[in-house]
């Protein structure tokens, strides 16, 4: 199956600091792949580069066959990408409501942009109690659903997907995690970094370890004992 | 030299004291619309000191120094916590406020015969130490370039000492300066005193060259220009300041090459300049490899 | 006494509407670029100087006038957004903000260049006399101004509440990042914006100029002075703020004119302004308090 995302040898730097250091992996079409990796590790960076926050200072990224290295967000967007970025960066002086369209902004097609909406009310019941309520009054899971609410909006191949259970309660984190089983299931590639990576684990079908800026693992849930990922995830190999 | 060359290269020099002022403050990370209100309370304070009070030049500047370093220090006060626009709103408030506050100030009294002090927006006349002393104009751009050349000095001594790195971590980076102790708000209290010192030194200097003054010429755009100048100039190293003010007013208006549309000249040059050098001709980089080449000679 | 207090609050209302548009122009383009933009002002003085122009070679009607104003104003306004803005996005705020004033004394030159005299004469909106009632004179062109100023709050708040470009208007200025992420183009949000700032403020400076039948070299200064000082008493950076603090800036000129004279209008106006700074009331400061960090 062919890849929809190939990152090959990408270099991000924050000035003279590199964060990413030469990364080179694949999100295959239809998978929920995840990126696990300690803190400073690089993970946010690769996000913000696929997303075109961040522009890659050698290497390329391509998407659906197509060439998507530095161009803008708004252009990746467009292309079919959407993040879901760590801390949710919900719109706090917008409503619910108006976040969610937000998301869809680069879509032209009104009535469907509403019946999307609908369908993400009846998705996230919660979100549709506070429909008219201004997103900063939500609580965190209920941003969490906002936030990957809106990326869905757009109607994204791929759905990157930066920590999305940081800091919630367990109870949210599994709703989550049934949200994300859910997606998949419904044909959207997901592409996941996470902290959290017993449940990362247990929904992905291919995970990729990255450590200072270089990816050092690449395989299936299967392929290393649980307890060695968990801990180089955390803490970084021994090597370090 | 003639007469006209003579009177551009003073004004460049005492520009350049009030063009250092700002850059100072940039340094720490502070944008400040205000420094012309402290080259105002200097030229007013040493022309009363030395036309009134008939104090001579030398200790009538160190008066309003000390004068100009108190102004900064009491607008500093309540104002330095605030961040960006908010602090430059307010130096802009304090400066507009002493501006008028000049407008208003009358104070004259009867010395030989005629009526000498402020007047209110009728500006302040009779400010002829210099001339009384028998200083020639080269003389005393010789003096304004002499106390230039001290300051710079002094700048330059400290930007390569720790206090000049501590300095420029409060700009760059304020709550790591204050993670390793460093009292910023303090620090950045000193440093508008001294920078307040430092205009006002430049206002005395003004107020004799030019024996007038009123209260027009310490408005906004002064101190704007202070700014742009401080920035143009470039922000890694105190030449930068004195390069700004030089090339707006030594090349513009000594060489009249533009006619009347000089403005329009520099200040497309200007912008287009920022675009590539958004730190300033002499910026951080052009010093560091300055200092690594004359590293490598050595 | 009482009719003294009423007409300076009157009057006040009347030169604080216009006030209250500056303020508006100023804090979309700083709640949205987050850039202060120095040559607000002078593209106003050369939207006033443009219609200026206009009228004396053309002898044209007011309503030509005021589309010339704002016109100008808008084109004005592109090329500082082009020549300090847009190349400084991702960069320094200082860099846009002194390009900006380099580019004020390049406009201010412009319309000296082409209209040297100190003042011109500008035809005054209505000339009837003015309206009375109870002791109370309301000029009719104050009734002008305050209804336009109306008129385009109006207008401001539907752009921004409900139509799709007022969802990116406001997403942007929550935050620029996740808005971008929604496939928000920010570059065409901003130019849309300064766009929409600048026409707001070539109305404010047609009503100013055409209020007091007479144009200066002065406007452009004395604009960008009154729309910050109005923008920052309101809060800095709310609309509603803008508003707000025009209309008390004028009130308390105009009260502080008739106890004090002229030049305690502006000590007073600039004393409250510093005191508000200095003691930072929580209102103040609410702006960088509701936006999330980005």
């Amino acid at each position: 199956m062919a890849a929809l995302l190939a990152v090959r040898d990408v270099v991000t730097a924050y000035g003279k600091i590199e964060a990413l250091r030469g990364v080179s992996l694949e999100v295959q079409e239809g998978s929920i792949t995840c990126l696990l990796g300690p803190n400073g590790a690089g993970k946010t960076t690769l996000m913000f580069t696929a997303a075109g926050i961040l522009r890659p200072r050698s290497g390329s990224i391509q998407f659906a066959g197509k060439d998507i290295t530095s161009r803008p967000p708004h252009a990746i967007v467009a292309a079919g990408i959407a993040l879901v970025p760590e801390n949710r960066l919900v719109f706090p002086n917008l409503s619910v409501q108006e976040n969610l369209r937000a998301g869809a902004y680069q879509r032209g097609d009104g009535m469907e942009i509403e019946a999307d909406i609908e369908r993400l009310f009846h998705r996230f019941p919660r979100l549709r109690e506070r429909a008219s309520q201004n997103a900063g009054t939500l609580s965190g899971g209920e941003q969490q659903m906002l936030a990957v609410a809106r990326a869905l909006m757009s109607r994204p191949k791929m759905l990157l997907m930066d920590e999305p259970s940081l800091g919630l309660a367990p109870l949210v984190v599994e709703e989550i995690f049934r949200i994300i089983t859910e997606l998949h299931r419904d044909g959207t590639t997901i592409f996941l970094v996470e902290q959290n990576a017993h449940m990362a684990l247990k929904v992905a079908q291919h995970f990729y370890l990255i450590e200072q800026g270089k990816v050092t693992f690449s395989g299936d849930p299967g392929s290393l004992a649980e307890d060695e990922v968990i801990s180089r995830a955390y803490l970084g190999s021994a090597r370090q | 030299m003639d007469d006209y060359t003579i009177g551009v290269l003073t004004n460049i020099g005492l520009f350049a004291f009030v063009a250092l002022s700002a850059y100072l403050l940039l340094i720490t990370g502070e944008m400040s619309f205000g420094q012309q209100a402290f080259f105002g309370v200097g030229a007013y304070a040493g022309g009363i000191l030395t036309a009134i009070y008939g104090l001579p030049l030398p200790l009538a500047a160190l008066v309003a120094m000390a004068f100009g370093a108190l102004a900064a220090f009491l607008v500093g006060l309540p104002t330095l916590r605030l961040k960006g626009l908010y602090f430059a709103m307010a130096t802009l408030a304090a400066a507009e406020m002493a501006r008028i506050l000049f407008e208003l100030f009358h104070f004259q009294v009867e010395i030989d015969g005629e009526l000498t002090g402020p007047d209110g927006t009728q500006g302040f006349r009779g400010i002829r130490w210099v001339f009384e002393n028998g200083i020639e104009p080269a003389e005393y751009v010789a003096l304004v370039y002499a106390l230039l050349l001290v300051v710079l000095i002094a700048f330059l001594l400290v930007e390569r000492s720790r206090l000049g790195a501590v300095l420029r971590s409060l700009g760059e980076d304020p709550e790591l300066a204050a993670s390793v102790g460093i009292n910023v708000s303090r620090m950045k209290l000193g440093v508008a005193a001294v920078a307040g010192g430092l205009a006002a030194l430049g206002g005395v200097l003004y107020a004799h060259h030019n024996t007038y003054i009123e209260p027009r010429n310490f408005d906004i755009m002064l101190g704007v220009h202070s700014l742009a100048y401080a920035l143009i100039g470039g922000l890694g190293t105190a030449l930068g300041p004195l390069l700004g003010v030089a090339l707006d007013v030594g090349l513009l208006d000594g060489s009249r090459i533009f006619g009347g549309a000089r403005m329009i000249a520099f200040g497309g040059l200007v912008a287009v300049l920022l675009i590539f050098r958004p730190r300033g001709l002499l910026d951080e980089s052009v010093v560091h490899w300055f200092r690594t080449q004359a590293w490598r000679r050595t | 006494m009482l009719v003294d207090l009423l007409q300076n609050t009157l009057d006040g209302v009347a030169i604080g509407a216009s006030y209250a548009l500056l303020a508006i122009g100023f804090t979309l383009i700083f709640g949205v670029l987050r850039r202060m933009n120095l040559s607000y002002g002078p593209a106003i003085m050369l939207g006033c100087y443009a219609a200026t122009w206009t009228h004396l070679e053309f002898q044209a009607g007011l309503l030509a006038l005021a589309l010339v104003a704002v016109g100008a104003t808008v084109l004005a306004g592109a090329y500082v957004e082009r020549l300090c803005f847009a190349p400084h996005r991702r960069g320094s705020a200082i860099a846009a903000m002194v390009g900006s004033f380099a580019i004020w004394m390049q406009l201010e030159e412009v319309a000296t260049l082409a209209l040297p005299r100190h003042i011109y004469p500008f035809p005054v909106l209505v000339e009837a006399a003015p309206l009375q009632f109870g002791g109370l004179f309301l000029p009719r062109d104050a009734i002008v101004s305050i209804g336009a100023t109306l008129a385009a709050c109006l207008l401001l708040h539907c752009l921004l509440y409900r139509s799709r470009f007022g969802i990116a208007v406001r997403a942007a200025i929550d935050n620029p990042m996740a808005a971008s992420l929604a496939g928000i183009n920010l570059s065409s949000v901003f130019v849309r914006v300064f766009a929409l700032a600048s026409a707001i403020g070539g109305v404010a400076g047609y009503l100013i100029v055409a209020t007091h039948g007479q144009v200066t070299p002065m406007l452009g200064m004395w604009s960008t002075l009154k729309g910050l000082l109005a923008m920052m008493l309101g809060g800095l950076g709310s609309l509603p703020g803008a508003v707000i603090g025009g209309l008390a800036l004028g009130i308390l000129e105009s009260h502080s004119q008739w106890f004090l004279g002229p030049q305690a209008r502006d000590l007073v106006a600039y004393l409250l302004l510093f005191a508000l700074l200095a003691a930072r009331p929580a209102w103040m400061t609410r702006w960088t308090t509701t936006r999330s960090a980005s």
